[in-house]
């Protein structure tokens, strides 16, 4: 009985080891690691990728990168926004892609045109401080290297209908109710690039910290 | 019988009304004027800021920014476009910069009288 005992109690603390054993070897298989941790890279073989998305969401993609995905292709090879929110592009604080941040980082580098003629123009090295003229708020460096690496000078400087702004220091008797109902730079803010609610991306000069 | 369920449901009704009034923002009138920067608010071309606490009231409790965001006396809180900027006061990412509420450049929401260049 005793010995019964015994040989069943060992038995049972071995089972129980090698079972302890099998799930430990199990859980820190190199595998497991992987299928942990899901790699944030995109694969483009996968038929179901977002980049294999047309512009209006619908599957685009064949699954073989050799054969290029014809809808997707004759879509204008358009980006998706779901694929653009699961890139590694830098974004700010709403959630939104930065794109200054992604030129200055190198991280994208559009072509100057679609025509291989167009002679490319260097962007404009200036800063123009606006002053903010309530005394609480912190004045407004703008920077002209950004907007005229996207830009042409007769966008801004030269628009249909009257310039959006007089190349002159002062002429521009601008307001953030005006620009709010979309002049000035409401004519872009909000629509096509960053929104006016971000409003320490424009007001970084605090009051008194120039000459 | 009817008259009575009748005025039994008005006194119902009065009372539902009646609590939250006398809880919530007990002495507060409903709009507070904020101008304790009215000189600066004269350069920036806006007028002084109806704000409209009763509004708020039915939206928030008392503590969701009383005393934490706002001090609870008119005027003291040294409110001011930088700081809501900056994410405090009005501006904070669960009020006036969220989708929650209005967004903060939208000047004539707030500040009474603008004469801003438009």
């Amino acid at each position: 009985m005793t010995i019964k005992f015994i040989r069943s109690f060992y038995l049972k603390v071995a089972i129980l080891l090698a079972f302890a054993l099998a799930a430990g070897l199990w859980y820190s298989a190199p595998g497991r690691a992987a299928e942990k941790a899901p790699a944030k890279i995109l694969d483009p073989t996968d038929p179901n990728s977002i980049l294999y998305l047309d512009t209006s969401g619908k599957l685009a993609g064949t699954g073989d990168p050799n054969k290029p995905a014809s809808l997707f292709y004759r879509a204008g090879q358009g980006w998706h926004p779901k694929a653009l929110a699961e890139s590694t592009l830098p974004k700010d604080k709403y959630g939104l892609i930065n794109w200054v941040e992604s030129v200055k980082t190198n991280m994208i580098r559009p072509r100057a045109s679609i025509d291989p003629k167009e002679e490319e123009m260097p962007p404009m090295e200036l800063d123009i401080i606006i002053e903010a003229k309530s005394d609480y708020v912190n004045d407004v460096k703008y920077p002209h290297w950004i907007h005229t690496y996207w830009l042409k000078c007769e966008i801004c400087h030269d628009t249909k209908g009257g310039a959006m702004f007089i190349p002159q220091k002062g002429a521009n008797n601008m307001s953030m109710l005006g620009i709010g109902e979309g002049k000035w730079c409401g004519r872009c803010h909000g629509k096509v690039s960053f929104p006016l609610a971000d409003c320490l991306r424009c007001h970084t000069v605090p009051k008194g910290a120039k000459k | 019988m009817r008259g009575k369920a009748s005025l039994l449901g008005a006194l119902l009704l009065a009372a539902i009304t009646a609590v939250p009034a006398l809880t919530a923002g007990a002495g507060a009138p409903a709009v507070l004027k904020l101008d304790d920067k009215i000189e600066s608010m004269k350069r920036a071309g806006v007028g002084p800021v109806n704000f409209p606490h009763a509004r708020h009231e039915k939206l928030y409790k008392c503590a969701d920014c009383h005393p934490k965001i706002f001090k609870e006396k008119v005027n003291t809180s040294d409110i001011s476009m930088k700081k809501n900027m900056e994410g405090k006061a009005c501006g904070t990412a669960k009020c006036h910069d969220s989708i929650k509420a209005f967004p903060l450049f939208q000047c004539v929401k707030c500040h009474t009288n603008v004469k801003a260049a438009r």
